[in-house]
């Protein structure tokens, strides 16, 4: 019964933090509307209902009030790169590593990728796995750098993450531009993948929901088995609370710190991979694709746990399709999405956040223990 | 007598608190002290003493209760309010920024400035002020963190005076003090009631009480045991009364069978980072089938030889091995490998993962073991079924082994602890202070496994400060005193408290060959 | 092709853009120690700066005064220091997650409030003009001096500023009660709250202190530097400016030394860019300034850890 009280005090924090964040997001969408628009107060508000109406319901329901299956469509494609990022982030958090080079993996990931399945001729079906693998593998090894410098140096793997970011991203730059370029383009750009290469849409429809999505669902489903039911997994969750503990109770805490963040590039690198290759044709990202820093988020949202990260990288992405949607219908710039990902962050993360309430269920539920313990003596 | 004086300057009502993580350290505790008077709070480790006074200095505050200073109910929201009532307090674990100078942690939050900027000077004839008005010595100019721990405590003393506290607040002053340094100490500490100062210590020493305290409360369970005046209650009474038994604990044992020597420890040398040195040729073994006890006044090498024997930290000289075997230097998972167990002096920071289950801190040290796994993956119900027998067994109270460690009472999480190193068939077991700030349910549970175990062939070293429990579990005993072993006693039962003090207290010192002994060369 | 750029990098011209290019790391950098010595790690510099660039900018292109629109970017840093304290303080949220918080609303945020007040996407191209601008300062003594002149003078006044912060930080940590607090809530923050010193005030200070140098190397980039406000302008810098406070052991003037190492860097970078040999390697070098930093980072380490060993060493002889 106490745990049943505490579920639904997280929910009601939960509900509270996207609220306020919805909240603090429409007064600025308000704001737009009366010092851009020039509007009248009452168009402001009404516009502002109308920016909200895109915003919350767009992805789901069409202006004519049908299903807009497209648009969740859309949504579930969207969701495929930041589920992949979002259990990199959930692996790493967990061991306590605040590696933030899950951005550089993602674009190290989908130019890998892109490499291969440019130059490198395989049967269909194959192709894509092999591009996906090496990638995987190439990441992998990046985050070996900043995890080894961690745990034999003793260097912030944070901020030695923080300059990889911008180290891979030029680095990738400078081979799209000189070795890899297609030049018969316009703009910069490899050459297209082979169709071998290609992961093909689940419905063929344009929706880019590519097979990668179930992909990414199983990936779900595996880390969560790594982190609850495997003795590594395990090891990463407890050097995560309490790493003199791991230490002393004799687990590799050095080994399974590299082996977290190592994972974490992995998965990062695997979620750039299957975009790359089930959205575009061609490799043309010319800066970082921002979805690390997503994964950030829903690793805060799901609480570190790999089976909520579906769920919360379904919200970022129906968010980040409803804020697009708002962006084209209401002329509210898309990057809404950021200022309300930002509140909700703050809010989700702060463990003092209603916490006045939580402290009285804490001291009642308190009370009833030693009542229970006080008649156990007497009986 | 009853002092004729009934003018209470600190009454605290009805106090209860309740920790954010649930455990509820005071309960309904009254509490009250006259002007001009040295009154104890007694009690043992974990009474609620430290909670009590940190409510009293602001730094945290009642769930229920009131606080009142001269008669006025007061909301002593923190530790500001607190000085500005004139309460000051002396830490256990001392208040000192040790980059800063003894005259800069004297005058912060206070400094004395010239136009923006801080008048050093200023600072340093403040300190030396009061530190000639009320006797207490300290090199102004010097940096905390290179001076001596009787100093340091000066400084935390003269801090709260020149802060204009009238009450003083000491939470176990003399843990951390040599003898003559508590002698100067009690003489300051009389000097200032002559002043009409008021002062509240804190200790569980009670020599010291008797010696020093015109009143006492104390406190067991986080609940009041009564007041009493000093003169009138006797050392019995009060132990009685701190401990809640008559008769000191008698735990049931065989004589020991000790046979071949499994733990050997040969000139373990450490010398700390404020170059004291900790650990001075120590040399001792302990065979299957003993308890070999160490006892001493904390802080005397005794953290430093058990962080040593686990690889927790490095030794510069010395050997140790276990069964023949090296174990300096060896990871704590080949160590553990070779049928060595510890359980840690700090159970929170070492001892569990708190916000993990019981189940995850009871598999710990075993998790890569075969019987836990199906290749890859964990055999949960061999798992589950593991957790379950240990909390049955080592009767942990609780729901289920799914639930949060954390959320365990002081005495069910040492239980977890136990479970795990117990169970893993050890050949040496490293209790280092298995009973601090527990009940007594789970103490004598503990004790009664340690002698069980021994007697079914391991090897145990106990560390313990608590005098009763050391003599009453061990075989033999060693006394630690200044990183060196004062005296061996290969037969505990022919001991008795006074002598113990003595070598304790670095009074007497044992022969060379007497203490050698202890390493059963033959 | 290393000797043309040997001539090019031992030029005046070089060592005046190294100092250009350290300003708004060193102000950052501050920041950074000052958070630091509060005991706060301030990962909200990137954001800060960004936010602060914005409507420092904006500011002066609407009243048309530099001044007021530093003061604004100042102030805008202050609150969002503050902002990130209140979270961090109040509500427990870990510092590492604030700032991040910060920074999204430094990437995507300024972005929106950008179009918010102007209707622009992106950049503030066409609003910049040279009396919004920082103006440059001549040094009256330095400027009658010959190769000095060309390298320490006519600077803008914000470089200066830059520079003389780092005595400013020194004086606020060492010498001032202010310091003094400081430095006790960050090495003990008991010790500080047992003597009524407010652990949580002076953090907010602190953090806010942070905020406000962040806040001038926001508008040093987007009213100098850059003439103009772009959303990909800070690009790392405040990221670089958190190693350059471990480099510099969280000392003002160590700081300032390592934020002259990643100022050489760029510099060299925007060199090399310029090479018609090395045109091809443009993007291989615009790394060089976050590899360096990496670098740098390692080295300290590695030197730190050693000391711990040698020390061990020499315990044991």
């Amino acid at each position: 019964m106490k745990d049943k009280r505490m579920t639904m005090f997280n929910f009601v924090r939960g509900a509270a933090a996207i609220l306020i964040s919805l909240a603090v997001g429409t007064v600025f969408i308000f704001l737009t509307f009366a010092l851009v628009g020039g509007k009248s107060f009452g168009d402001c508000f009404k516009s502002t209902g109308e920016a909200l109406r895109y915003m919350l319901v767009g992805p789901l329901v069409k202006k004519s009030g049908s299903f807009n299956s497209m648009g969740m469509l859309q949504v579930l494609a969207a969701m495929i790169p930041i589920t992949f990022t979002g259990l990199a982030t959930c692996v790493m958090f967990s061991a306590n590593q605040f590696n933030l080079a899950g951005e550089g993996s993602v674009m190290a990931g989908g130019f890998v990728a892109a490499l291969v399945a440019i130059y490198l001729p395989m049967a269909s079906g194959l192709h894509a796995v092999v591009c996906v693998l090496i990638a995987a593998i190439v990441c992998g090894l990046i985050m070996y750098i900043p995890a080894i410098l961690k745990v034999k140096l003793g260097a912030s793997e944070m901020v030695t993450s923080l300059m990889m970011n911008y180290v891979i991203m030029y680095v990738v730059l400078h081979f799209l531009n000189s070795a890899f370029a297609d030049r018969s383009k316009g703009s910069t750009q490899t050459f297209p993948f082979l169709e071998t290469a290609k992961i093909a849409e689940i419905i063929p429809n344009g929706s880019k929901l590519s097979w990668g999505f179930v992909v990414a669902m199983v990936f779900v489903v595996l880390t969560g088995l790594f982190m609850y039911r495997t003795r590594w997994g395990y090891s990463i969750r407890m050097i995560g609370i309490n790493q003199s503990f791991a230490k002393y109770s004799g687990m590799k805490v050095g080994g399974t710190i590299i082996l977290s963040q190592v994972l974490g590039g992995a998965l990062s690198g695997m979620g750039g991979a299957i975009e790359m290759l089930g959205r575009f044709n061609t490799f043309l990202w010319k800066e970082l694709p921002g979805y690390g820093w997503t994964g950030v988020t829903i690793a805060i949202l799901a609480k570190n746990n790999p089976l909520m990260v579906p769920l919360a990288a379904f919200f970022l992405a129906y968010l980040n399709k409803g804020c697009s949607l708002m962006s084209t219908y209401c002329d509210v710039p898309s990057e809404m999405i950021d200022i309300i990902q930002a509140a909700i962050f703050l809010f989700f993360a702060a463990e003092q956040f209603l916490s006045g309430y939580r402290q009285k269920l804490v001291v009642k539920n308190t009370r009833a223990d030693l009542l229970k313990t006080a008649e156990g003596r007497k009986a | 007598m009853e002092n004729t004086n009934t003018n209470y300057v600190i009454q605290m009502k009805g106090i209860t608190k309740v920790y954010p993580n649930g455990i509820a350290a005071n309960q309904n505790v009254d509490f009250a002290v006259k002007e001009g008077e040295i009154h104890a709070l007694m009690g043992e480790n974990g009474a609620g003493k430290s909670t009590l006074m940190k409510m009293l200095f602001g730094l945290e505050q009642p769930t229920e209760g009131e606080i009142l200073v001269r008669g006025e109910k007061v909301h002593l929201s923190s530790p500001t309010v607190a000085i500005a009532h004139g309460i000051g307090m002396v830490h256990q674990h001392f208040m000192l920024v040790p980059s800063l100078t003894v005259a800069e942690n004297i005058v912060l939050g206070m400094a004395p400035t010239k136009g923006i900027f801080v008048d050093y000077k200023k600072a340093v004839e403040i300190t030396e002020t009061y530190a000639q008005k009320y006797n207490l010595h300290v090199d102004a100019n010097a940096k905390v963190m290179d001076i001596p721990v009787g100093m340091k405590q000066k400084v935390e003393i003269l801090k709260a005076l020149v802060r204009g506290a009238k009450i003083l607040i000491l939470d176990e002053p003399t843990a951390v003090l040599t003898t003559q340094e508590t002698t100067e100490l009690f003489r300051e500490l009389v000097h200032l009631k002559e002043q009409g100062y008021t002062i509240i210590f804190i200790s569980h020493k009670l020599k010291e009480i008797k010696e020093i305290t015109d009143r006492m409360t104390i406190l067991r369970g986080g609940r009041s045991m009564g007041v009493y005046n000093t003169a009138d209650t006797s050392e019995q009474d009060i132990s009685r009364l701190m401990v809640g038994r008559d008769v000191i604990l008698n735990v049931q044992k065989d004589q020991a069978q000790p046979t071949d020597i499994v733990l050997k420890v040969k000139d373990l040398e450490y010398t700390n980072e404020w170059n004291r040195k900790m650990l001075d040729k120590v040399s001792f073994a302990v065979r299957k089938g003993e308890i070999l006890g160490i006892a001493g006044v904390e802080g005397n090498g005794q953290s430093e030889l058990v962080q040593m024997l686990f690889n927790l930290n490095q030794p510069e000289g010395g050997t140790a091995e276990v069964n023949g075997k090296n174990i300096l230097g060896v990871d704590q998972n080949k160590i553990r490998a070779m049928g060595v167990s510890l359980i840690p002096e700090d159970r929170m920071t070492y001892g569990i993962a708190a916000t993990g289950t019981i189940e995850e801190n009871v598999i710990s040290d075993r998790s890569e073991k075969k019987q836990f796994n199906n290749g890859p993956l964990f055999n949960m119900k061999a798992l589950h079924a593991e957790s379950d027998r240990l909390v049955k067994e080592y009767q942990v109270l609780c729901k289920s082994a799914q639930q949060q460690v954390g959320m365990l009472s002081g005495g069910n999480i040492q239980k977890v602890v136990v479970a795990r190193e117990f169970s893993s068939d050890p050949v040496l077991i490293i209790a280092d202070q298995p009973t601090r700030g527990i009940d007594v349910g789970a103490t004598e549970f503990i004790r009664k496994k340690l002698v069980e175990l021994s007697r079914a062939g391991a090897a145990v070293l106990l560390v313990s400060a608590d005098l009763n429990e050391v003599i009453e579990l061990s075989d033999s005993l060693v006394v630690f005193y200044g990183g060196k072993i004062s005296a061996y006693f290969e037969d505990t039962s022919a001991i008795n408290d006074e002598i113990m003090g003595e070598y304790m207290l670095g009074l007497k010192h044992q022969s060379e060959e007497e203490i050698r002994r202890v390493c059963h060369e033959g | 092709m290393f000797g043309q750029l040997m001539s090019m990098i031992l030029t005046e011209d070089f060592l005046f853009s190294i100092i250009r290019i350290t300003a708004p790391i060193l102000f950052a950098a501050l920041g950074a120690v000052v958070a630091e010595k509060a005991g706060v790690t301030n990962i909200g510099l990137e954001g800060t700066m960004m936010i602060s660039a914005l409507l420092g900018m904006l500011t002066s292109y609407w009243t048309q005064s530099w001044v007021l629109g530093v003061l604004v970017a100042i102030l805008v840093g202050v609150l969002l220091g503050l902002m990130m304290g209140f979270f961090y303080l109040k509500l427990k949220t870990d510092i590492i997650l604030a700032g991040i918080a910060v920074n999204m609303l430094g990437s995507g945020g300024t972005i929106f409030l950008l179009y918010m007040f102007t209707g622009m996407r992106g950049n503030t191209g066409s609003l910049s003009s040279a009396n919004i601008l920082i103006p440059t300062l001549d040094i009256p003594l330095i400027k009658n001096i010959p190769v000095l002149r060309s390298i320490l003078s006519g600077h803008s006044v914000l470089t200066y500023v830059a520079f003389l912060c780092v005595v400013l930080v020194w004086m606020l940590l060492y010498r001032t009660s202010l310091g003094l607090n400081i430095r006790a809530v960050g090495e003990n923050p008991n010790a500080a709250s047992s003597v009524g010193v407010s652990v949580n005030k002076i953090r907010y200070i602190a953090i806010g202190i942070s905020g406000a140098l962040a806040g001038m190397g926001g508008a040093f980039m987007s009213m100098y530097y850059s003439q103009g406000w772009n959303s990909g302008m800070v690009a790392g810098r405040g990221f670089i400016a958190l190693a350059a406070q471990a480099m510099g052991r969280g000392e003002p003037v160590g700081a300032m030394l390592s934020s002259l190492l990643f100022g050489l860097a760029q510099a060299l970078k925007n060199k090399v860019t310029g090479l018609t040999g090395l045109a091809s390697y443009n993007y291989l070098v615009a790394g060089i300034p976050y590899l360096v930093t990496i670098i740098g980072l390692v080295i300290y380490a590695a030197s730190t850890l050693r000391k711990v060993k040698r020390r061990k060493a020499i315990d044991k002889e």
